[in-house]
């Protein structure tokens, strides 16, 4: 073998060298590709099987809630207007049979209406601003305090389980607003910015130190359950400046 | 110009581009609106008809000797005269080049399109002082220029990689059915290969012209098949069992 052969035979093997590297690169990034392709399958299934799970809990907490007003609805108002058409129906005066008959009628209307709030098909026939308008007229029939809806526009056609995210989110707001601020006023807007479709939830209660951090996951878990859903949760309060929290929807 | 301009033009090189150029335009033509506007289709066939184009000028040079010999002269070769380096430097190492990195930056995601938009005009810039200085003349070998092309062209590649596993969408995806993985992989392979073995061959040369000469065939074995790739991409939207549509123009 001679020099010329020799270099020839170098550069061939230089060659073949850098072919090597570059097929070795190609293949590494193939694998390198499925290997994360699985990370990210698996990653996704997981928030798939997170996103469900909140959801079912959502259901679950809304079902407990619907519960706990069935039954005070039962005792407090079906309860004594059944009591009240007992003793109606015990009188010998025919007026008194009729107004018997007649809370009668309203009974079974109200156990009907209270009926359709067992399973929670209510919540796809109902809008977010008729939601949010019922729970504000009970807020406000309870006479706790006085409360305003102001809505831009209907929160309608909304996917099944963001209504019910909305739903038990907004729930859960005026919840400890009533429990824990003793405001005089709630006031809830709907309206659209920049950021997109939002709702803010305003009380004028006693409020709190935002900045320090909560010892309970109420707030939390509100946070996240806006989040699984694409949304956003914010929330400002200061003691004695009342609460505000914006809920922002997703796009 | 007739049978000695033939003689020099057709050879396997210049009739397989041909070839592949008729048969991308056919295809070309029978795309969709939509798809002849995208510049993963219309790239391709530019950069195939640029091609036919320089080689038929290249055969034309080599035909017409007068009319090479006053080119050369015109850029500043007098010494030699039969020299067609100026059109092969122009036209495939640093034209081509720039054509290749529109065609990478078509597959790349968009957070990266801007590293290509910086490399091209670096590129031109760099290439032409280079030249204007005579530091690399035109009419002879660019080392520096040539190192630089298959440089950007690997970076380019190489940001295509990189995209490929870490954007969501190419994650989703199956590479091996990716026309653009596919001729990234030819892109990257080629022009690594081109040049090395075009930098082997100028010291070859002083050896073995024989084996130099030989060795420029690899050179056209490489082109036929980045053409051949080029062809491909034009036919992909009607080969939905073999390729999948590319996820950036999914997103798109």
């Amino acid at each position: 073998m001679n020099p010329t052969e020799d270099q020839i035979y170098v550069i061939i093997f230089a060659t073949l060298f850098l072919g090597g590297i570059m097929s070795t690169f190609v293949i590494s990034m193939v694998f390198i590709h499925r290997q994360r392709q699985t990370q990210n399958r698996q990653k996704m299934d997981q928030v798939k099987s997170e996103h469900e799970k909140t959801l079912l809990n959502i259901e679950n907490e809304i079902q407990q809630e619907t519960l706990t007003h069935i039954g005070r609805e039962l005792h407090d108002n079906i309860g004594q207007l059944l009591s009240l058409a007992k003793l109606n129906f015990g009188s010998i005066k025919p007026e008194k049979q009729a107004e018997g008959k007649e809370i009668l009628a309203q009974a079974i209307q109200e156990v009907r209406g209270l009926s359709k709030q067992l399973n929670l098909d209510w919540v796809e026939s109902i809008s977010i601003n008729e939601f949010i308008s019922q729970q504000l007229e009970r807020i406000h029939a309870t006479g706790f305090c006085e409360t305003s809806l102001a809505a831009d526009f209907e929160l309608i056609d909304l996917p099944k389980d963001q209504k019910l995210v909305l739903i038990r989110v907004i729930q859960e707001s005026l919840n400890n607003a009533i429990k824990h601020a003793s405001p005089d006023q709630i006031k809830i807007r709907i309206y659209e910015n920049g950021k997109g479709k939002q709702i803010l939830i305003k009380d004028d209660g006693k409020g709190f130190d935002a900045s320090q951090e909560s010892t309970g996951s109420g707030m939390f878990n509100l946070k996240k359950r806006m989040e699984t859903i694409g949304g956003g949760f914010n929330l400002t309060s200061a003691v004695g400046k009342g609460t505000e929290i914006t809920l922002t929807l997703p796009n | 110009m007739e049978s000695k301009f033939w003689n020099t033009y057709f050879n396997y090189y210049t009739i397989s581009v041909d070839i592949l150029l008729i048969i991308g335009i056919y295809f070309f033509l029978k795309l969709p609106k939509k798809q002849k506007a995208n510049s993963l289709y219309w790239l391709p066939l530019l950069i195939l008809g640029f091609s036919v184009c320089y080689e038929a000028i290249g055969a034309y040079l080599n035909y017409n000797y007068e009319f090479k010999k006053a080119a050369n002269a015109f850029l500043g070769n007098t010494e030699n005269p039969s020299y067609n380096i100026w059109l092969y430097n122009i036209s495939n190492k640093q034209i081509t080049t720039i054509l290749y990195l529109f065609l990478i930056r078509c597959f790349l995601e968009p957070s990266k399109k801007k590293y290509i938009d910086w490399m091209i005009p670096l590129f031109f810039l760099i290439s032409l002082s280079l030249q204007l200085t005579g530091i690399e003349p035109l009419y002879l070998n660019q080392p520096f220029i040539g190192a630089m092309a298959a440089n950007m062209i690997l970076i380019g590649c190489g940001l295509y990689f990189i995209g490929m596993i870490t954007n969501d969408h190419y994650l989703e995806s199956k590479p091996l059915k990716l026309i653009s993985f596919w001729q990234t992989t030819f892109l990257l392979f080629s022009y690594s290969l081109i040049y090395i073995n075009s930098v082997a061959r100028i010291y070859i040369y002083g050896i073995s012209k024989e084996i130099a000469i030989n060795m420029a065939h690899i050179d056209r074995v490489f082109g036929i098949s980045i053409r051949l790739m080029l062809v491909i991409i034009i036919l992909s939207p009607f080969l939905p069992k073999v390729f999948d549509s590319d996820p950036i123009y999914e997103l798109k």
